[in-house]
């Protein structure tokens, strides 16, 4: 590679993630057999982190070979970034270590918290949007992408709770913390739809809101029904009202890389390859709309 | 507070797959709803404190141990489930290469073990029910002091292993893995058993232990 090239890579890679344009799915063990077997067509997919944050055996050979034919996205659960305490060092070597090894297109996680003391609910836990947490999730944020070398994408988490004390909206919320840190954010669609309609918002008010300059990644996704509530189980095809949120979204950020997550009642993969085709063509016809809009 | 529910529900439920998917055989072994009552009570006593879900297993065999002291074949499964797991993605190290044991002075050979080996002494037939559960055989209790005393686990390449030992074999397995050369693990043996059986125990041991990939050097 020239000199100029890794230079200017470098660069890109400090002050941003290089734009990606394509559709992928989340993979995961059922599929990893098929998926090695003839090429899918997808443009990357995204891996969960941790399950590859481990000191060998079968789970990084399978990723290395993934990795060998596709661009991958390496998406976390754990990071714990709105802990209190602060990100753990010991996860941020492991991780840091991965990254190193796959090179992804980028490394994500979640505005959330996950635990405390030592304690780990394994769960996403809501934040207060307030000044407060915006800054231990900026201080923290800093710190990350200072271990990782790289900049993060965060994703908007689905929630079941808000806070009286909330002072901002999530939108608001992920502006500023964009903002303030030079993190970009992942847009779950799915997620937008599930905490918008539990806390009685509009989706189109929370649309108006987001910072569209700084989305890099979409996850769509299906949930169900709670007795109460949407809950976000990644166990069902994207529903209609994703689909007509994602076309909505679409048509304000214009191409962005965009897959599907499914994480119970995983279909076979030519069933989930469908489901992408139909992101494909939303995609395609709002983009073509926004230029024609453009013009 | 229905949100708060929803939160305490994922808790729980996560927590309890995460058992169910890290102690399979052990949960077909006592059923669903024993695996399920034993689960909960093991996640309203332990809290995760590690950042992977995998960890979240570690110590429910002895759980297990602990609350079915007369049954040890449930906690000698748990341990076994579980063991096989952590090999499963524990650090790599290649088998040794036979044809690179051509001038070895087997008397100071001290030999090193794959990292993902594990051994203990059991009291039930686990090997056994592990093996016939995996096959879809019927499971069959033997008698205490009827089986194998000890059983070992580790990965070669990409696969997952275990075999029974006897008591020899794990004194000398325990004694290797702490060390000693192979010319004190045969001095041990014929101790107990004397020079003629230790000659042949010896040789048989080592030849499994490098034919299993279970060492990966010997200097």
């Amino acid at each position: 590679m020239p000199a100029g090239h890794s230079t200017m890579e470098t660069t890109m890679q400090r002050n941003g993630i290089m734009p990606f344009h394509g559709f992928g799915i989340g993979l995961r063990p059922p599929h990893y057999e098929d998926f090695l077997a003839a090429p899918a067509r997808v443009d990357f997919v995204e891996v969960i982190s941790e399950n590859f944050m481990v000191d060998g055996g079968r789970p990084l050979d399978i990723l290395h070979r993934v990795r060998d034919g596709h661009a991958v996205a390496l998406h976390g659960v754990s990071m714990n970034i709105g802990a209190v305490d602060g990100v753990d060092a010991a996860y941020l070597r492991r991780l840091r270590q991965l990254a190193d090894r796959i090179d992804p297109l980028w490394v994500s996680d979640h505005l959330c918290w996950t635990g405390i003391d030592g304690f780990n609910s394994h769960d996403l836990l809501p934040l207060p949007y307030t000044e407060e947490a915006l800054a231990l999730v900026c201080a923290n944020l800093d710190r990350v992408q200072d271990a990782l070398g790289r900049p993060l994408l965060m994703e908007n988490p689905s929630t079941y709770v808000a806070f009286d004390g909330t002072r901002m909206s999530e939108p608001e919320f992920l502006a500023a913390m964009c903002s303030r840190t030079g993190c970009q954010l992942l847009l779950d669609v799915n997620n937008i739809y599930v905490s918008a309609t539990n806390h009685g918002l509009s989706t189109d008010t929370w649309l108006d809101e987001l910072p569209w300059q700084h989305v890099r990644q979409v996850h769509l996704a299906g949930h169900s029904q709670g007795e109460h509530m949407l809950i976000d189980t990644h166990d069902a095809p994207v529903p209609r009202g994703v689909w007509e949120l994602y076309a909505k979204a679409c048509a304000r950020m214009g191409p962005v890389a965009t897959m599907i997550e499914r994480d119970d009642h995983i279909p076979p993969l030519a069933e989930l390859l469908a489901e992408l085709d139909m992101a494909r063509d939303i995609a395609f016809v709002a983009t073509e709309s926004r230029h024609e809009h453009v013009a | 507070m229905e949100g708060m529910s929803v939160y305490a529900h994922a808790y729980h439920s996560q927590l309890l797959a995460c058992l169910r998917d890290t102690h399979a055989k052990t949960r077909e072994w006592i059923g669903e709803e024993a695996f399920g009552n034993a689960g909960k009570a093991y996640i309203a006593a332990h809290r995760p404190q590690s950042w992977s879900l995998d960890d979240y297993g570690d110590g429910f065999a002895s759980y297990l141990d602990e609350e079915w002291p007369d049954d040890p074949d449930v906690g000698e499964l748990a341990w076994l489930d579980w063991t096989l797991r952590r090999a499963f993605s524990g650090p790599d190290a290649a088998a040794v290469a036979m044809a690179s044991l051509t001038d070895v002075h087997w008397d100071d050979a001290v030999l090193t073990f794959a990292p993902t080996l594990r051994w203990r002494y059991v009291r039930s037939n686990v090997a056994a029910l592990w093996r016939a559960l995996d096959e879809e055989t019927p499971p069959t209790i033997t008698a205490p002091g009827s089986a194998p005393p000890a059983l070992r686990v580790w990965r070669y390449g990409f696969s997952t292993r275990f075999a029974s030992m006897s008591a020899i074999e794990a004194a000398c397995l325990d004694l290797a893995t702490m060390g000693a050369s192979f010319g004190e693990v045969c001095r041990d043996l014929a101790a107990r058993v004397g020079d003629e059986e230790a000659a042949s125990a010896a040789g048989s041991m080592l030849g499994d232990w490098l034919r299993e990939g279970v060492v990966t050097a010997v200097r």
